[in-house]
């Protein structure tokens, strides 16, 4: 289950961020996600990365932390997606399907005229959007 | 991982014991422990103690039923075997206790036999050392086989060392050692093997049992270095043991659960141990991951989960400290792509950080458990009370109680209740909080050396809640207000909201009113996800003291600090303290950085850029503030660097409070100041500028609730930065003026402007300035409004068609003239006034002066003259500008007013003079230069000498003024005046000449030169002139003006050929024309001339003839002619020719006219006739 995605922006500040939990942790997700910038920092820096990887968006799991699992998407406009689940075997695949459905609907939420890059994203038919992808994550169809 | 028993952390070493000749043991027991395995020894001095080799255990009655274990590890089991159950036994005799003394064969008979008898029923090896003193002393080999016999071994397990040869010595003990190496492999061996067959079988009654022996086995695996059986079987137990956690039954379940944790603990440990050790860092996090993950659930029943937390907790401290002690690194075979399928592993599971951060984490977790167990352990167990005298048992992870009855003392098992009551009180005796804190601050060193900034602050985070939680505020505000630094700076809101949270908590606590005011504001300003669809889902973020960031609880912070300004309520219980450290009024400054600028932002902006000083200009203030609800400003001041200009606003809602005499601004009164939330206050003033200069708004201070002032640093629209969260929200940005222009461009300064001056400075100039003349230029200052004090007149000369210098370089370098020079300033002497000049300050250069005006009240006049002189005909700009002050005093006297004149002056040449050589009339030399230097370019004049020549010199007016010229000479050389008489032959009568614009003045001189001279100097014309100043002038100023004449050539003529003719002639009356040819050589000369017929004379003569002039003598043509018409007639062309000199002469056409009257004319001959001979004008 998917229990919180975040878009964070160019100056690391995030520009959505919304949890799944009943649970009164939605906190301790906003730690969870701030500290996983720094695993993308790490990633994207990293001398070591090989070509082929470098237009890679998909960045994987970042860290595991507690019960929860961490996975990072950086755009090619560098804003970075995140997302946490409590799920423990998550197929690589279906982060990717996801994180290629939400980033859909961010393009989307973005290309809204009266949108000003960089701001918050406040759209409700994004939330809605985003609820969407959340719910239907892990059901079984990665199409 | 400094808890745990040593036998567990260190891998086994193989023992082995040696019994007799202690002396021996310390070097044995060196030598077998410096060995690869090393050993471990059990040295017994002496046979009596064999004994505890011994089986202590009590010997099992084999037919009885098997009984259910008690536990699962014995927990001195592995020490056991590590310390007291000895592989192999060596015995040690010296050769003479055996081959000698039979008593002493028998005492030493006996000592085998014990021995024997108390490794009989363990595996354990018996070897028989015999030392000898000397390889030399060789044993009878009776003996030895009587040994054997008695130990019932095989030779090669009897050994002889010797003693006191060292080669010998080293030899025999490595023999020693590697008998003793094979020994213990096959003890072990065997010992593994018994029990591993005891788990192929199946043959065990009971779970633990089979764990139990896969312990064993992969202990005595260790033994033999074993490494990949010894990980087997670990595993195996550990797969054996989750299983066991539903099906057992054997404890109650609380304290089951905590047994099998800790038997799980120690198999965990090994098997990382092992697996990091070995080099597999991916295997060994793996098999953590896996280890957690098998666990992480199993917390057991509420009141007992700080049992599990701990434990937890532990699991991920002991893993960090092995993987920081092993050094791991991320191995290269492993993929770059972390958290792919490539590698499933993450960057951070390979740093002790990561570990140390989690046990943190959970050990927190424990404290949370304690205090909710706490709180409901004390109402319901306080009867029961806590059970005394527990203590863990012989089994690992179990805790009994001893029970005494007499003498008697019993052990008897514990209730689940019982025992977490126990471990509660246990608990608690623990002060987490340093632990946490020390895990933390490990961590955070850790990541702030990996650069990962976010995750050290958030250890930092930890620490400081733990301090909180302890009640060290100082320290955790310290912390706090690091970590909020980092979520100011990239705008996580709802961080800072908690992180502030805790901050105004530990202000309050501290009595910090005014740090707890500050963050009271910045919360209750936070951009918070206020107002979107999500808001009830984030309500329910507990953010600790802070609450849930919602803009109800923003506006609750606000009306706290409200209550806590007018001390209606201390903030939550009665801190007397607090109210008594606040002062009477609250000063907050918020500069440009501050992150209070989102509670208040001031933006100044004057409607001009300029003004002009004492006129009235616009000024907008603006304010804004993101606070949740309205906020009345009590009174408004605005500051500026004059502080004349200050001025300050009264909100008339609030009771007028009492003026501030203070204060020297104006005071003006609004009807309404009340800031609403985002949303700008723009109020625009009219003020007067002050003294000229720059005019800046310094600050805007607010007035709120009469005891708060917050200090806004001015902001210029212009320059305005964004509001450092708010400028994420997606929000109508707004414009501090409703002027576009002014929001954009506006500037919180102004220059004032100096006033006009009212002083009026002229110039004047007579035309323009004549070359050589001291030309006069007055100046006047006169004063229409403004006393001039301390005036300073700068006068500046600068070549009009630019350049600025009045010479050119190469002329500066050889001389320091100047083509035009002021020579100085002459003021007007009115009596009084020239006195005080006398001090005055006056500085004259070539081109630049300057001179002191003296003090002028409204209404007078000063002035003076500028002499300048030209030298070369130039423009020039003259540039004189006034700069005075107001007044005497020092403030007035900085500022200073100035008045700028410029007037262009041309230079003129005032004469032109230009000069003309003429010979005698008809009398023409033969002038030998003449005829050389036909052609050249350079022709110089020639003249002839003792011959007397005419020289005009013309000067000719090229200004536009009349000028008189008072003379005109030529001065000639010093030694000119012998070789050449130069007389003047008209002059200037009656003083002087009036020459009017472009006419011309002819002066007549006569020049006879004595001597033959190549290149002889005539001299220098002089012109004394003057303006033809009009009568009544005081003085003329008259100039002399030299110009050089050129030089000539002085040479003496070998022929002169002079012709004489009537002046006049009547027609038709014949007269006689002449041509005399005189010969000044000392030569015979040729010369032939011809006469060409003309049509108005008739003449008698020959055409052609040719002629030889004696030396120094004369020759005479004549021709007699009658003229045939009247007027002014051409002579017959005569041409003389010098057949030595290749001379050919014709007279000029001047020369050869002749006027013919047709009849006498009547007047007086005589006269006329002797002075037309020399005369013409």
């Amino acid at each position: 289950m998917i229990v919180c995605v975040a878009v964070v922006g160019h100056q690391n500040n995030p520009l959505y961020l919304q949890s799944f939990t009943e649970a009164d942790d939605a906190l301790k997700l906003h730690h969870i996600v701030h500290c996983s910038l720094d695993v993308i920092d790490e990633r994207v820096n990293n001398p070591k990365r090989s070509a082929p990887t470098l237009n890679e968006t998909f960045l994987g799991l970042l860290y595991p932390t507690e019960n929860y699992k961490v996975y990072g998407y950086l755009t090619n406009t560098k804003v970075k997606f995140i997302m946490v689940t409590t799920d423990l075997d998550v197929k690589d695949a279906d982060a990717r399907n996801f994180f290629r459905k939400f980033h859909a609907a961010y393009v989307d939420a973005v290309s809204n005229p009266f949108h000003v890059p960089g701001k918050k994203i406040a759209s409700r038919s994004f939330g809605a959007r985003v609820s969407t992808i959340v719910k239907s994550f892990g059901s079984g169809t990665t199409g | 991982m400094e808890d745990y028993p040593e036998e567990l952390r260190t891998p086994p070493l193989s023992l082995v014991s040696i019994v007799g000749c202690p002396e021996l043991h310390p070097s044995i027991s060196a030598a077998l422990s410096s060995q690869q395995p090393p050993m471990n020894t059990l040295a017994l001095p002496d046979f009596t103690k064999a004994s505890i080799l011994a089986r202590s255990g009590k010997a099992r009655d084999p037919l009885a039923p098997p009984q259910a274990p008690a536990g699962i590890l014995k927990k001195d089991w592995l020490l056991k075997h590590r310390t007291r159950v000895p592989a192999a036994v060596a015995a040690l005799f010296r050769a003479d206790q055996v081959s000698g003394d039979p008593a002493q064969w028998l005492q030493a008979c006996s000592d085998l036999e014990n021995l024997k008898s108390a490794i009989q029923g363990i595996n354990t090896k018996l070897v028989v050392v015999l030392v000898q003193a000397q390889a030399s002393d060789e044993l009878s080999e009776d003996v030895t086989v009587a040994l054997r016999k008695r130990a019932e071994i095989d030779s090669k397990h009897l050994v002889v060392l010797v003693e006191h040869d060292e080669a010998e010595w080293n030899r025999s003990l490595s023999k020693l050692k590697n008998v003793f190496a094979e020994l213990c492999s096959a003890f072990y061996k065997e010992e593994g093997r018994r029990i591993k067959a005891r788990i192929e079988k199946r043959n065990f009654s009971s779970v633990e049992l089979s764990i139990r022996y896969c312990f064993k086995v992969a202990v005595y695996a260790e033994f033999r270095r074993d490494w990949p059986e010894a990980l087997k079987f670990y595993e195996e137990g550990v797969r054996v043991l989750r299983e066991m956690i539903g099906t057992s039954t054997r404890l109650p379940p609380t304290q089951r659960l905590v047994e099998i944790k800790a038997v799980a603990e120690q198999f965990h440990f090994k098997i990382s141990t092992l697996l990091l050790h070995a080099g597999k860092v991916v295997e060994a996090i793996m098999w953590f991951r896996k280890h957690i993950r098998s666990y992480e659930r199993v917390v057991g029943t509420p009141e007992v989960a700080f049992l599990h937390w701990e434990w937890f907790s532990r699991q991920f401290l002991v893993f960090g400290e092995l993987i920081e002690t092993t050094s791991a690194t991320v191995p290269d075979t492993l993929s770059p792509r972390f958290g792919t399928a490539d590698n499933a592993l993450t960057e951070w599971e390979f740093q002790p950080a990561y570990y140390y951060q989690l046990a943190a984490t959970y050990l927190r977790e424990k404290r949370y458990a304690i205090e909710c167990s706490s709180s409901t352990a004390n109402l319901t167990t306080e009867a029961n009370g806590i059970p005394e005298s527990v203590m863990p048992s012989v089994y690992v992870g179990q805790y009994v109680r001893l029970f005494e009855q007499g003498d008697t003392v019993s052990v008897l098992p514990l209730s689940d209740t019982e025992y977490t009551s126990y471990a509660l009180s246990e608990a608690e005796r623990f002060q987490d909080s340093y632990e946490i804190i020390a895990l933390f601050r490990k961590a955070y060193e850790s990541f702030q050396s990996l650069g990962a900034t976010r995750m050290a602050s958030s250890c930092s985070r930890g620490m400081a809640i733990e301090y909180y939680a302890a009640g060290d505020f100082s320290n955790a505000k310290q912390l706090f207000d690091g970590v909020a630094g980092l979520y100011r700076q990239e705008g996580w809101t709802t961080l800072l909201w908690e992180n502030l949270g805790y901050l105004r908590e530990c202000s309050r606590k501290l009595n910090f009113p005014k740090d707890f005011i500050s963050y009271s504001l910045e919360m209750a300003a936070l951009p918070l996800f206020s107002g979107s669809v999500e808001e009830t889902r984030e309500n329910k973020i507990k953010s600790g003291p802070a609450g849930s960031p919602t803009i109800s609880r923003r506006e609750n912070i606000l009306q706290e600090v409200v209550n806590v300004l007018e001390r209606k309520q201390p903030p939550e219980g009665n801190d007397d303290g607090f109210s008594n450290a606040m002062e009477e009024t609250t000063h907050l400054d918020i500069d440009q950085i501050s992150p209070l600028r989102m509670v208040l932002t001031a933006s100044v902006a004057f409607h001009d850029q300029s003004v002009k000083p004492g006129s009235p200009l616009l000024i907008s203030v603006s304010l804004l503030s993101h606070l949740p609800s309205p906020v009345v400003v009590d009174q408004l001041e605005v500051q500026f660097n004059q502080s004349d200009c200050n001025f300050v606003i009264h909100s008339t809602q609030e009771d007028s409070p009492p003026l501030d005499s203070n204060l020297h601004g104006q005071v003006v009164e609004a009807t309404s100041l009340t800031l609403f939330t985002n949303k700008w206050m723009r109020l625009t003033r009219e003020i007067k500028s002050g003294q000229s200069g720059k005019l800046e708004c310094l600050l805007v201070k607010a007035t709120i609730n009469k005891h708060l002032v917050i200090c806004c640093h001015a902001e210029s629209p212009a320059s305005m930065e964004d509001f450092p969260l708010w400028k994420f929200e997606d929000q109508v940005e707004t414009l501090p003026t409703k002027d576009n222009v002014l929001a954009f461009s506006g500037q919180k300064l102004i220059q004032v402007e100096e006033p006009d001056a009212q002083v009026d400075v002229v110039l004047n100039s007579a035309g323009p300035a004549l070359v050589g003349e001291i030309f006069i230029v007055p100046v006047t200052v006169f004063s229409k409004g403004h006393t001039v004090h301390s005036g300073e007149l700068k006068i500046n000369l600068v070549d009009a068609r630019g350049g600025g210098l009045l010479m050119s370089p190469r002329e500066a370098e050889e001389s320091e003239s100047h083509h035009v020079e002021l020579l100085g300033v002459s003021t007007v002497s009115d009596g009084k006034e020239s006195k005080e000049e006398v001090d005055s300050i006056r500085k004259i250069q070539y081109s630049f002066g300057v001179v002191s005006v003296p003090t002028l009240s409204v209404g007078d006049s000063w002035s003076c003259k500028l002499e300048i002189k030209w030298h070369r005909a130039k423009s020039v700009m003259l540039y004189v500008s006034l700069g005075y002050s107001l007044g005497s005093s020092e403030e007035e006297a900085l500022h200073r007013l100035n008045v700028h004149r410029s007037l262009q002056i041309e230079g003129q040449i005032p004469l032109l003079v230009t000069h003309q050589l003429l010979r005698p009339f008809r009398r023409e030399p033969l002038l030998l230069s003449e005829i050389r230097s036909l052609g050249d370019g350079d022709k110089k004049c020639s003249l002839a000498m003792n011959e007397s020549n005419m020289f005009i010199v013309n000067a000719r007016n090229c200004t536009e003024v009349p000028l008189r010229l008072h003379s005109m000479t030529i001065e000639p050389d010093d030694d000119g005046k012998q070789l050449c008489s130069v007389q003047q032959v008209s002059g200037i009568s009656n003083g002087h000449a009036v020459i009017a614009p472009s006419e011309e003045y002819k002066g007549i001189f006569s020049v006879n030169p004595r001597a033959s001279n190549s290149n002889f100097h005539l001299g220098e014309i002089c012109l004394n002139w003057s303006r033809d100043s009009r009568l009544g002038e005081a003085q003329e100023r008259r100039v002399i003006m030299k110009q050089r004449l050129p030089e000539v050539s002085v040479e003496e003529p070998p022929l002169v050929v002079s012709m004489e003719c009537p002046p006049y002639v009547i027609l038709g009356i014949p007269f006689t024309f002449y041509v005399k040819i005189h010969n000044s050589t000392p030569l015979l000369q040729e010369i032939k001339y011809s006469l060409v017929d003309s049509q108005n004379f008739v003449f008698s003569g020959a055409h052609n003839h040719a002629a030889f002039i004696l030396p120094k003598s004369e020759h005479i043509v004549s021709h007699k002619l009658v003229p045939l018409g009247s007027g002014s007639q051409q002579l017959p062309k005569i041409t003389v020719t010098s057949v030595r000199y290749s001379a050919a002469l014709t007279p000029s056409a001047s020369a050869a006219t002749v006027f013919v009257y047709p009849s006498e004319p009547k007047f007086n001959l005589e006269t006329s006739c002797s002075a037309s001979d020399q005369c013409v004008s």
